[in-house]
């Protein structure tokens, strides 16, 4: 079970796993015995609407950081998301063909999006956002958001 | 024996300012208005939101089907919130997935897609009504 960095802003509560990575738009990753886990945020779900279609980048995919990995289209925008790691998909979640809600109803567990190999994890993570970095990035995005309402 | 069903009630979301809760109340328009007038009834989410005595009696007398927008399902919650029975929940997002090609746009004006979506819609309430009408169908909630 993971544990939780949260903040409400406005009506909404947002959390944040301790226990992985994050790059900048919300991208998780969460190494597993040499490979590591993909998915989206839980502020990331929240602001971007019901998922209606996911498209990942399919298994055997090499993708470096930066590069498109997923497209998501919900009820409100078709978003692009970038990996967080170098490395080769070796796995997509199947629910995404049939039940991309996932994503927002369990962001942090069934709602993950791939599992790649990679080489140097260790090296890779320094270049990521820890839970605490991004929890004040996410913060500071989420109160932008509510700015708007 | 079964009381034969003489109306059903049609509700959908007032996600105003988003194409799929247009594409909802487009839907609701074409049943009531076009394809089954007379059998059914809209009824306006915002009557059952604010109370409204006549409204809830008629919602609480008649089967409902609720159309919602979004996953928030706010018309299926005041159906049942109102006393009602609901026959059967639709969610657009549910068929947008089944038409993929037929994506909603625009919201005071749903693009040409957005309004064939809503007659795919309007002719899937319009099997469960019929259904309803007939009494092969319904009666339980979705």
């Amino acid at each position: 079970m993971s544990d939780f960095l949260e903040t409400t802003v406005d009506k909404f509560t947002f959390k944040v796993a301790t226990d992985r990575f994050y790059n900048e738009e919300g991208v998780w990753a969460k190494e597993e015995t040499g490979r590591v886990r993909i998915g989206l945020s839980d502020f990331v779900q929240k602001r971007s609407g019901d998922v209606a279609f996911a498209e990942i980048k399919p298994a055997g995919t090499v993708v470096a950081v930066g590069g498109e990995v997923a497209v998501i289209e919900t009820i409100k925008v078709n978003v692009t998301y970038s990996s967080p790691v170098n490395g080769k998909i070796v796995e997509v979640n199947p629910a995404m063909n049939d039940a991309p809600e996932a994503i927002n109803q369990d962001p942090y567990g069934s709602g993950w999006l791939a599992v790649l190999e990679v080489l140097d994890w260790e090296m890779q993570k320094v270049k990521l956002l820890d839970p605490q970095a991004y929890f004040k990035i996410m913060k500071s995005q989420a109160e932008e958001e509510a700015k708007k309402l | 024996m079964m009381e034969k069903i003489q109306k059903v009630m049609i509700v959908p979301c007032s996600g105003i300012g988003k194409p799929y809760g247009s594409v909802s109340r487009e839907a609701a328009y074409e049943v009531t208005e076009d394809l089954r007038p007379g059998q059914t009834q809209l009824i306006p989410l915002a009557l059952l939101v604010l109370g409204d005595e006549a409204c809830r009696s008629i919602v609480a007398s008649y089967p409902a089907v609720t159309i919602d927008g979004c996953k928030l399902g706010c018309a299926a919650k005041m159906v049942q919130q109102s006393g009602g029975t609901i026959a059967q929940e639709f969610a657009v997002l549910d068929v947008y997935r089944r038409y993929k090609d037929l994506k909603p746009q625009g919201i005071a004006e749903l693009n040409e897609a957005g309004q064939k979506l809503a007659r795919v819609l309007a002719e899937e309430v319009t099997t469960v009504v019929d259904g309803l009408l007939t009494g092969n169908q319904g009666g339980e909630n979705a």
